[in-house]
């Protein structure tokens, strides 16, 4: 057990935040409009994360061309100096290649991959810092990258933490937090409750999974919600730039 | 290959003009236009970004330990990350011992002891999200910009710590950090392209592919200093333009930058001067 307490008796987390309450989300989309068709930028909490995507195009080696659908591939890069103390990390790290295998597996499912046969859509994300929640926020900055790019999807796939202390369940874990309660990480398919994405990294007792899941797609019609709004207000000022012209 | 032979052979009759004519309207000594920020990375001591018009862009993060000075062989450890290429690949290895061994040489390494046993260690870890043309000079400059406006700790303890066992202590409020050294210029590099007579001032990937020869200069404290490095800046394709080096063109390339370099330095710092005004209202990297 580490020193701190993580849920105080009063019901307050260590940042000061309630038991179902988010933190801060911001997002941007066309971050990146002269180097590749598609990008975003996600911060959630302390946590940085840019993602950009190229495609649907011609894949460079033929085993990747599917005569079915698209093929989707991610890059995914930590930065050295992403946590406290710097530490430098290999793309062969288990850790990585599972969550890279997750997303491509996710994001398979939930772009329309049949429109785009014989291409391939790659996903190139870098993360410049690390506070809890790595994978959610990764996930939902995939999916504004795609939108951006203008990839047909089924829906938004949005992302988030939860964990469980004690009997509680805590909403969109800080790096400390999750460094003690087992985590689950969820994606939701647009505003039903169909999961796209499910990771569970440790153990969780079954009897409380239900209340857990159940604030965790709360949270992410939210966070959904959170990524129309930006969505929108960029579409608004590309349209506002294309009535003047 | 990037042009075709005819757009190849338009761009070469262009560019050896006098005065040369380059894509984008720019003089000889122009940059392309750039937009930055910095400190926009709690985490880190410093950090900055710089993005070209071309969609170029790199992210530099300055981050700080403190070490025994007797048992580091250098207060300064470089990386470079460059996407699509390998940590060991000749392309990145280049880029990282050229900038490495300009800061190692130059960077005056009394800013950074802390007492006599200690000294502050700096980490400088460089991402190019995306390039087209050779990536250094843009690396460089960024790398200036994280330096200026990396911030470390004050030290609250005794200086001189020979006689006492005592590990540096320093003063929790951030408020009190101080920069490197107020006068510090870090050193940076200028690409320059030769065509012809024409000496070009940061070239861009398609007159990269028509250079007969490429320079890359080093610039510090006011003047040109070595190292002068001379390059086939077309790293991706064969150049078939490439020739020798006129040695006039060397002098010629000095005595320009000396001319051009100040004012580069000075619009960076105007840049720093810029961002530390809304740093209060805005530390969004975007």
């Amino acid at each position: 057990m580490s020193r701190m307490e993580l849920y105080s008796p009063e019901g307050l987390r260590i940042d000061g935040r309630r038991w179902n309450e988010l933190r801060r989300f911001e997002s941007r989309i066309n971050t990146h409009p002269n180097s590749c068709d598609g990008s975003s930028y996600v911060e959630q909490g302390n946590t940085k994360v840019i993602c950009m995507v190229q495609g649907p195009m011609e894949p460079s080696s033929r085993s990747q061309a599917d005569s079915a659908g698209a093929t989707i591939e991610v890059n995914l890069s930590v930065a050295s100096f992403s946590t406290f103390e710097r530490k430098k990390r290999s793309k062969s790290e288990k850790r990585m290649v599972e969550m890279k295998a997750t997303l491509e597996r996710t994001f398979q499912q939930s772009v329309m991959c049949h429109l785009y046969p014989r291409t391939l859509i790659s996903i190139d994300i870098h993360v410049l810092a690390q506070d809890g929640g790595l994978l959610a926020s990764m996930a939902n900055a995939v999916t504004l990258a795609l939108i951006d790019a203008g990839v047909a999807m089924y829906d938004y796939v949005s992302c988030i933490s939860v964990g469980l202390h004690d009997q509680t369940p805590l909403l969109d874990l800080n790096g400390l937090e999750e460094q003690d309660i087992s985590t689950l990480t969820i994606g939701v398919i647009g505003k039903t409750e169909k999961l796209a994405l499910l990771m569970l990294e440790d153990k969780m007792p079954l009897d409380h999974l239900e209340s857990t899941l159940g604030i965790a797609i709360a949270a992410t019609h939210r966070i959904r919600d959170l990524m129309d709004d930006e969505v929108r207000k960029h579409g608004n000022l590309r349209s506002s730039k294309l009535a003047k012209n | 290959m990037i042009l075709s032979p005819a757009e190849r052979a338009y761009l070469y009759e262009s560019l050896v003009q006098k005065p040369a004519i380059r894509p984008g309207a720019r003089s000889d000594h122009q940059f392309r236009p750039l937009e930055a920020k910095t400190g926009f990375l709690p985490n880190s001591n410093g950090s900055a970004r710089i993005r070209l018009n071309d969609g170029s862009e790199c992210i530099i993060s300055v981050k700080s330990k403190v070490v025994v000075t007797r048992g580091e062989s250098s207060l300064i450890e470089v990386d470079i990350d460059v996407p699509g290429f390998r940590d060991d690949s000749n392309f990145v290895s280049n880029l990282k011992f050229s900038l490495t061994n300009l800061l190692i040489t130059k960077f005056p390494v009394e800013y950074l002891r802390l007492t006599s046993k200690y000294s502050f260690k700096l980490f400088i870890d460089c991402i190019v999200i995306s390039h087209s043309s050779y990536p250094l000079s843009l690396i460089s400059l960024t790398s200036y910009l994280a330096l200026k406006t990396t911030r470390l700790p004050l030290l609250t303890s005794e200086v001189n710590d020979e006689e006492i066992e005592e590990q540096p202590t320093f003063s929790d409020d951030w408020d009190n950090a101080k920069y490197i050294h107020p006068t510090f210029q870090p050193p940076i590099f200028i690409t320059l392209g030769v065509i012809g007579e024409n000496l070009l001032f940061d070239p861009s990937i398609e007159e990269e592919q028509v250079l007969e020869n490429g320079l890359i200069l080093s610039f510090y404290k006011d003047k040109v200093i070595t190292p002068i490095i001379n390059m086939n800046l077309a790293t991706n394709s064969n150049n078939s333009n490439f020739k020798g080096l006129n040695q006039k063109l060397i002098i010629q390339s000095i005595n320009l930058c000396n001319k051009y370099c100040p004012a580069i330095i000075k619009a960076l710092d105007t840049l720093i001067e810029q961002d530390d005004e809304n740093d209060d209202t805005d530390n969004h990297i975007f």
